[in-house]
């Protein structure tokens, strides 16, 4: 490589460097620095508040259900997008006619945009109007219309559906993908010893698929835990912080009220619970790797 | 393989309920859009309007929606533009040149695309006060430049790693210059990935929410999802023309990802897989 070619290089690379440098790198510590400055509407004037900040939110009786209601949506929707996702991905792959417009169809649910998927499933889930309520009601599996999204006992899971529904056809494509690549002569193979359906998946396709799996679980639980547009087009949050999850409560604090340097400070925890959650799972798929080889 | 009948009568089944679960409220939706404003929505619900219209949608185009659709235009054609661009030269350099900086530097380009948004966005927003930029398309386009080269460059790198070196060593041979080699031969060859990368952008910024409500304030700059999620407030009743005006955000979009389909597929999981 010539000197004339390594400058043209490091040109080349110069604006993607310095744009993520200053609008992705800075601002995770601008967080940080933000989190121990105290903003109000009343004064905007930044003023240094050292732990304080953090104080008032480990102490609020937000915090730990915004902690929890982020683990029960963050593994609620990954859980079930993953091994949904699986399981189309098998029935897509099998051979039959026709299966190529599916594939395709499949995709629509991820393609739409996220406050149109949120506003179609509120109006699904509406009481009086909606399509949940009209098909429960006909088939007499319910007596009276229920408040999926009103009633804190339900909004948590009806939010995780509606994201379960648009979710889904993402972790299909990247497993249909991994599909194509195990071992045709393996399977037959197994076929062949007598191996059913469930055998062959156990033993034959999910060893063989193993890394996209835990590379996808990663990816759509750091997806999932920043996902804003779905939970609070639905519910903003409610009903009584039953569906508040972090995104929406650094939104809420940050944009609704203008207190800046509590939002950050939930971002920072945000980070922290994040990576702790991403932590858990490298060193679950170790452990299970450390035993497989060991049996 | 030869299948059984049951197991194959079990197969469809299953794929039909895939069909019904995946397609029912893209039905429900386009129904509801098409039901005149006076025909009552009847309990149980109706699944088809006794005399489909298209009322709705001549309602729910009123002005501030075109200029909501505009602004998403603009907004989402620049960032693509910009965003491919970026990443191609990027990609580019990172295919071609073994420097242990650069495969460091790589991975933390890569690493960006995992950063929560809502977590940085309070000093994203205040660098754009300070610059003056609120509520303009120029915040919006450099927010979602930002937030989607990681993912491009990931994608074009892994595109561009597989296609052959030879042509541009024989090129080279012959005296082309790296301007030259990257218009002449590696842009042609590098179209599919470039498409497929420019399609994943679209639908990323088409759908954009949390940087669009934080940083527009006015009817004037806001973009259809924001537009879209005023109206539930406006209009929370009138599902009518929240449906007609949700179909006319999303059948764009859907029409592109199933013209270059074939495209986005081959590029995204080629990326995913390997890495």
């Amino acid at each position: 490589m010539t000197r004339h070619d390594r400058w043209l290089v490091w040109l080349c690379l110069a604006p993607t460097v310095a744009l993520l440098s200053v609008l992705m790198y800075y601002p995770m510590i601008g967080t940080v620095i933000e989190s121990f400055h105290q903003t109000s509407f009343i004064d905007p004037e930044p003023k240094f508040a050292g732990w304080a900040l953090y104080e008032k939110v480990l102490s609020s009786r937000d915090f730990p259900e915004i902690v929890r209601n982020s683990l029960l949506w963050t593994v609620g929707v990954v859980a079930l997008q993953n091994a949904i996702g699986l399981g189309v991905a098998l029935l897509l792959n099998v051979g039959l006619r026709g299966q190529g417009i599916l594939r395709a169809l499949v995709m629509l649910p991820w393609v739409l945009p996220g406050v149109v998927a949120a506003i179609l499933w509120r109006f699904m889930y509406d009481p009086q109007l909606g399509l949940i309520n009209s098909v429960l009601l006909r088939f007499g599996l319910i007596e009276n219309n229920a408040a999926w999204l009103a009633d804190s006992g339900t909004a948590m899971a009806a939010v995780i559906v509606a994201a379960v529904w648009k979710g889904f056809p993402f972790s299909t494509l990247i497993f249909l993908a991994a599909l194509q690549n195990v071992d045709r002569e393996q399977l037959e193979a197994a076929t062949i010893d007598g191996a059913g359906p469930f055998r062959r998946l156990v033993d034959v396709i999910l060893p063989s698929i193993r890394s996209v799996v835990l590379v996808n679980i990663v990816l759509t639980t750091i997806l999932t835990f920043n996902y804003f547009d779905m939970v609070w087009v639905l519910t903003r949050g409610g009903p009584q912080n039953a569906t508040h999850i972090f995104p929406t409560k650094i939104f809420e604090t940050g944009f609704g009220q203008f207190r800046f340097g509590e939002a950050a400070t939930y971002g920072v925890f945000s980070i922290l619970v994040l990576v702790v959650l991403v932590g858990l799972y490298v060193l679950l798929q170790r452990a299970s790797a450390e035993r497989r080889r060991t049996a | 393989m030869k299948m059984s009948a049951t197991r194959r009568a079990v197969l469809l089944a299953l794929q039909l309920a895939l069909a019904l679960v995946v397609l029912l409220p893209f039905f429900w939706m386009l129904s509801v859009s098409l039901k005149p404003p006076d025909e009552p929505f009847s309990i149980p619900a109706r699944l088809w309007p006794e005399s489909p219209t298209l009322a709705n949608y001549l309602t729910a185009f009123r002005p501030e929606f075109r200029t909501y659709f505009i602004n998403s235009l603009i907004v989402s054609g620049a960032t693509v533009l910009i965003t491919v661009t970026l990443g191609l030269l990027a990609a580019y350099c990172f295919s071609r040149t073994k420097l242990l900086v650069l495969s460091a530097l790589l991975s933390l380009i890569v690493l960006a695309q995992m950063f929560p948004h809502a977590a940085i966005i309070i000093p994203i927003y205040k660098m754009m006060r300070a610059a003056d930029l609120l509520n303009t398309y120029a915040s919006l386009i450099i927010a979602y430049v930002s937030v989607t080269l990681p993912v491009a460059v990931w994608m074009l790198h892994g595109f561009l790693a597989k296609l052959p070196v030879s042509l541009e060593e024989a090129a080279s041979v012959d005296g082309a210059g790296p301007v030259r080699i990257f218009r002449e031969i590696v842009l042609p060859l590098a179209r599919p990935g470039v498409i497929a990368t420019a399609v994943y952008v679209l639908i990323v910024t088409w759908q954009e929410f949390l940087f669009a409500l934080s940083f527009t304030s006015t009817r004037e700059m806001r973009t259809l999802p924001v537009g879209l999620n005023d109206f539930i407030g406006q209009y929370g009743i009138r599902y009518g023309e929240l449906m007609a005006s949700s179909m006319m955000v999303s059948v764009p979009i859907i029409a592109v990802f199933f013209l270059l389909q074939r495209y986005f597929v081959a590029g995204l999981t080629a990326g995913a897989v390997k890495g």
